[in-house]
């Protein structure tokens, strides 16, 4: 079997068991419209009596968020942590390491699927609410920004999966991983631009953000889509982002080979 | 069984929760860590607005540190006293161990509710009280004894309110057995209690100030630091805690109709 048609396989599968959960995701991105009011009723507020917040008008932040909830559903890692630490934990993972599947192939083939359905699913609200949205909705015409603005996007997914691949391998040392991810959730949302855009920050801040991966999860491919970053920036931007997905890769195949020195597979 | 007998129950579950705390140190650390940075972030959002700007709905940056460390605190002791409790009811409901507290010789709400502590949700309280204090001191408050117990009183009624719709929506697993992720819900609702009520217009008014009680369960408690009695105010807390825990615990006896275990 081609190596293409294994993972093909792994991610037609992936399809099938993340259809099953359609109303999870359905009443998830129902839920995200409630969080979108949050923004719009907060940023409204602080817009009043003012026309730009950092440069960028009330209806350009706003667009700035809608994208971003777009982005959760389509590249965000929503719980494959947890899956991968439960495989690990229960011993499911034994079956991996028998057969010719590389197992972060194999994940990320379900994680592809995953995203396929809940991307899908959590355009359906917003479309529902497209009529009371659109007239807020303002996103630059520049070519350029669609350009290279989906290589982002591919490469931003890649950093949100393989970030959560690493903190399902920490089942390995330890019991319980879940302090860890929410905690790193905390940071992510912190500097990952989903509290607030990242340029409203002290100049400082937002340049040393730019050389940490959160940067590069949701805010860097929603900051060009939304034109708050300039051509230049966006070039700069996915050199860095190209050495976060390379240097996650490279921690995500260190974490494997020595976890799978402390695993132990019992049973038959 | 009488209110003592409960008390006891109470007293050695706590004690029970801080001999577990202590055997699993850095998981207390670990997620004490968590709620401070959760708070950090909240905490973090209003220094970047009031960055760009002097008000948000007439409240400036201090009043709305008061707000955001009243809603921090309501939801410290929702995490610290009832939070695991209630989220483990969800999951002991699909699968059956649910029995476990109806075999009990006692209230089964009780003892569902109060069987464990999470005591790194207590201590990030003080962190919560920490920014209270900063934010009173920031905008020259001095609350006499009694602002402070009305305070605290209204502060208990946040408690009940949140209580109340957390209990209200872990219960609709009686009726809907694989709702995973429906706890989700609760957070999505409590985000909305770190906004002003003057921001909420239209439809967000009628929805989140009077329908649901998101907003009143911070506003109302600020506004007694910043404002002193406000008798209205007082008493639309005090009835919106009175309704929605009986909203929770009329649709937890309900849904306790429908339990029919899952084990063989």
């Amino acid at each position: 079997m081609s190596a293409f048609a294994k993972y093909r396989h792994a991610f037609l599968v992936g399809l099938q068991s993340n259809i099953i959960y359609r109303w999870n995701f359905g009443i998830r991105a129902l839920f995200s419209l409630f969080h979108l009011a949050f923004v719009f009723i907060l940023w409204g507020a602080a817009y009043k009596g003012q026309t730009q917040i950092g440069g960028f008008d009330l209806n350009q932040t706003l667009t700035y968020f809608i994208l971003l909830l777009v982005m959760q559903f389509f590249i965000g890692a929503f719980n494959e942590d947890y899956q991968i630490s439960e495989e690990i934990r229960n011993g499911l993972i034994n079956q991996f390491l028998l057969k010719p599947v590389n197992y972060y192939g194999y994940r990320f083939s379900i994680f592809l699927a995953a995203r396929s359905v809940s991307g899908l699913l959590g355009l359906l609200p917003l479309l529902v609410a497209l009529p009371l949205l659109k007239d807020h909705l303002v996103l630059p015409s520049e070519g350029w920004r669609l350009a290279l603005g989906l290589p982002a996007m591919v490469m931003a997914g890649l950093i949100q999966f393989t970030i959560a691949y690493c903190f399902g391998l920490l089942s390995f040392w330890f019991l319980e991983i879940q302090s860890f991810i929410i905690l790193s959730l905390a940071v992510e949302t912190m500097l990952g631009g989903q509290m607030f855009p990242l340029d409203l920050m002290p100049g400082w801040f937002f340049r040393v953000s730019q050389f940490l991966p959160y940067y590069y999860q949701m805010y860097f491919p929603t900051a060009i889509f939304t034109g708050r970053l300039n051509q230049a920036q966006a070039f700069e931007g996915l050199a860095l982002q190209a050495f976060w997905v390379a240097a996650l890769l490279g921690l995500a195949h260190l974490l494997w080979t020595r976890g799978l020195r402390r695993h132990t597979a019992v049973g038959g | 069984m009488k209110p003592l007998a409960y008390l006891r129950i109470w007293l050695a579950c706590a004690r029970y929760s801080v001999v577990r705390t202590m055997m699993f140190r850095f998981d207390f650390l670990m997620w004490s860590l968590v709620e401070f940075f959760w708070m950090g972030v909240n905490l973090l959002l209003v220094t970047v607005i009031y960055r760009h700007t002097d008000e948000v709905a007439g409240w400036g940056k201090y009043q709305m540190l008061l707000l955001i460390g009243t809603s921090m605190l309501v939801q410290r002791f929702i995490m610290g006293f009832f939070w695991s409790n209630l989220f483990e009811m969800a999951r002991n409901i699909r699968s059956g161990h649910f029995d476990f507290f109806l075999a009990q010789p006692g209230n089964p709400l009780f003892m569902v509710s109060t069987r464990k502590l999470d005591l790194d949700g207590i201590a990030n309280a003080v962190v919560a009280v920490g920014v209270i204090g900063y934010a009173a001191r920031e905008l020259g408050l001095a609350p006499s004894l009694a602002g402070l117990a009305l305070y605290a009183l209204m502060i208990f009624c946040g408690v009940l309110i949140n209580y109340g719709v957390l209990l209200a929506i872990v219960s609709l697993t009686f009726w809907f057995g694989a709702s995973q992720g429906i706890e989700g819900s609760y957070f999505t609702l409590m985000e909305f209690s770190r906004l002003p009520r003057e921001a909420c217009r239209g439809v967000a008014n009628v929805l989140f100030v009077w329908l649901l009680p998101a907003i009143v369960v911070s506003n109302v408690p600020a506004r007694v630091l910043l404002h002193g009695f406000e008798p209205v105010h007082v008493l639309w807390l005090a009835a919106a805690a009175a309704l929605w825990f009986g909203l929770g615990v009329f649709v937890f006896n309900r849904g306790l109709r429908r339990y029919a275990s899952a084990s063989s």
